[in-house]
């Protein structure tokens, strides 16, 4: 590639970087949006804290979380420490709750794996703790239908949402990349008196686009993938760069992935259609 | 594609590189060309003079497969222009020397590189044709000015890159629209010699020009245009034409 990069190059790889950085940025938006809602979503259904009632003392609590393994549905059960119930209370907008000021609080934390819709989630948990000798309450049961669908909309909405930017952003870059081609009509001119093919002209700076819109997406994925940790560290305190591998799912990093491809592809087929244009213009004067 | 006409070839094979038969050609409504009868022989130069506007460019663009024929027949290169596909006009393109009244070339590249591009597109390396490009420089009378971009060239070196680039593939039909236009007596005569160099190798030559002088340079088929029609002023001597052969 000939002075690459200079004057209209140069400005057009930039526009081609800024539109995949937006389009890896909403990409991780969305990702984040949905992992936000498939959390949402496993806390409302999949959550429950039980309270014991009787009998007394800590055996009560080991027979009850004994009795809760057995039972169907439960995937854990694990007494509520006083550190993590004054953590829970500070997230439930408590305020600040030391540990130790806290009582005996006899909870049981439960998590549930899927349930049929007609179940009764609830009546199902009393049911196996009486079985084991003990009576306990629900105090914080998995929410049942109603008020169900939202999580799903908003999985949609950033999925189609990120997907309609994406193909926004392709349209831009493809539309930009033209000017690429007007800048190589001289060329694909020349190709054309020389004998070229519409395909073997429109090809080659299809593919000067295309190496420009990849390394331009490369760019632009890179500072969407920065951008998106500085989010992350500034969003949820306390986290750590040690923390993120463990938080991010591969799959979160498919918009940054498809920034480059993405943009080669628009780039390479907004410019290959104006070189064939500008070559069937060139090879047919009448 | 449409299959070669078994008497194309055979005429082609005998030398006759362009064969116009009652052929019109226009842009548009208007008709540019009327009634075109002609014929460029491999060895042969052929001279095209005319007065402004009275359509030398519009053919040259006819022969270069620029402009389709409306009517007649027009057999370039053993190829019937009006049957054949995409592919199989590119290929008598490539076979195609022309030089544009005013070339077009790419701008920011050496006139080496230009040069070169047509050898580049039939994907030889350029290790393979460093030397003959080379040899094309010195036959044009280029010099060092190969190795500056074509936007730091002169007029004259311009229209000697267009000629080492149109002859830089060997091709078989060499075109010149108008090759001493803003060119010095002297220089404009050196260009005809050199265009008309190639006839020795076996390449037809066409030279659309307005300065009737140039007949008298070298042996020439003449032919003068004239509000769109075409005819033959004289043959070539025969000499030349044993000279080839």
């Amino acid at each position: 590639m000939r002075n690459a990069l200079s004057g209209v190059e140069h400005a057009l790889f930039w526009l081609l970087a800024v539109a995949a950085f937006a389009a890896a940025a909403v990409g991780l938006g969305a990702r984040a949006a949905d992992r936000m809602a498939v959390a949402y979503e496993n806390q409302r259904t999949n959550y429950a804290i039980v309270r014991v009632i009787a009998p007394d003392g800590p055996e009560a609590i080991a027979a009850a979380t004994t009795a809760l393994g057995a039972a169907p549905l439960v995937t854990s059960a694990a007494p509520m420490t006083a550190g993590r119930a004054a953590e829970l209370l500070r997230q439930w907008g408590g305020g600040e709750v030391a540990a130790e000021d806290l009582p005996d609080l006899r909870l049981i934390e439960v998590e549930l794996g899927p349930a049929p819709a007609q179940v009764d989630v609830s009546g199902d948990i009393v049911a196996a703790l009486a079985q084991g000798g003990v009576t306990a309450e629900i105090i914080h049961a998995p929410e049942g239908a109603a008020g169900g669908g939202l999580a799903t909309q908003v999985r949609q909405f950033a999925l189609w949402g990120a997907i309609g930017f994406a193909l926004v952003m392709a349209l831009l870059v493809s539309l930009a990349a033209r000017t690429l081609a007007a800048r190589r009509r001289e060329m694909v001119t020349v190709m054309c008196d020389l004998g070229a093919t519409r395909g073997q002209a429109a090809g080659r700076v299809a593919d000067e686009a295309a190496i420009l819109g990849l390394y331009a997406g490369l760019v632009g994925g890179i500072l969407a993938a920065f951008a998106g940790i500085v989010v992350l560290l500034l969003a949820i305190p306390g986290t750590t760069l040690d923390a993120l591998p463990e938080m991010i799912l591969p799959i979160d990093m498919l918009p940054v992935a498809l920034a480059p491809v993405g943009a080669a592809v628009a780039a390479g087929a907004g410019a290959r259609a104006a070189a064939g244009y500008f070559h069937a213009q060139a090879a047919r004067l009448g | 594609m449409a299959r070669a006409n078994p008497v194309d070839l055979d005429l082609y094979e005998r030398g006759a590189l362009v064969r116009l038969a009652g052929v019109d050609a226009g842009y548009g409504e208007t008709t540019v060309l009327a009634g075109l009868e002609f014929e460029a022989r491999a060895g042969e130069v052929a001279l095209v003079t005319g007065p402004a506007a009275a359509g030398k460019t519009t053919f040259t663009h006819l022969l270069r497969l620029a402009l389709p024929p409306r009517s007649g027949r027009a057999v370039i290169l053993g190829v019937d222009v009006a049957r054949a596909g995409a592919r199989a006009l590119a290929n008598v393109k490539k076979r195609i020397g022309y030089v544009a009244e005013t070339p077009v070339f790419i701008e920011q590249w050496s006139a080496f590189d230009n040069i070169a591009m047509p050898l580049r597109l039939t994907g030889r390396k350029p290790r393979d044709y460093v030397d003959d490009v080379r040899e094309l420089v010195d036959f044009v009378g280029l010099g060092d000015a190969a190795d500056l971009p074509i936007e730091q060239l002169s007029g004259a070196e311009r229209r000697r890159t267009a000629i080492a680039r149109a002859l830089a593939a060997k091709p078989q039909l060499i075109l010149a629209d108008d090759p001493t236009a803003n060119m010095s007596p002297a220089d404009g005569r050196r260009v005809v010699r050199l265009l008309s160099e190639m006839r020795r190798v076996g390449a037809g030559v066409v030279i659309a020009s307005q300065d009737e002088s140039l007949a008298d340079i070298s042996s020439v088929a003449h032919w003068r245009m004239d509000r769109g029609h075409l005819s033959r002023v004289s043959f070539a001597r025969p000499e030349e034409a044993e000279a080839y052969e």
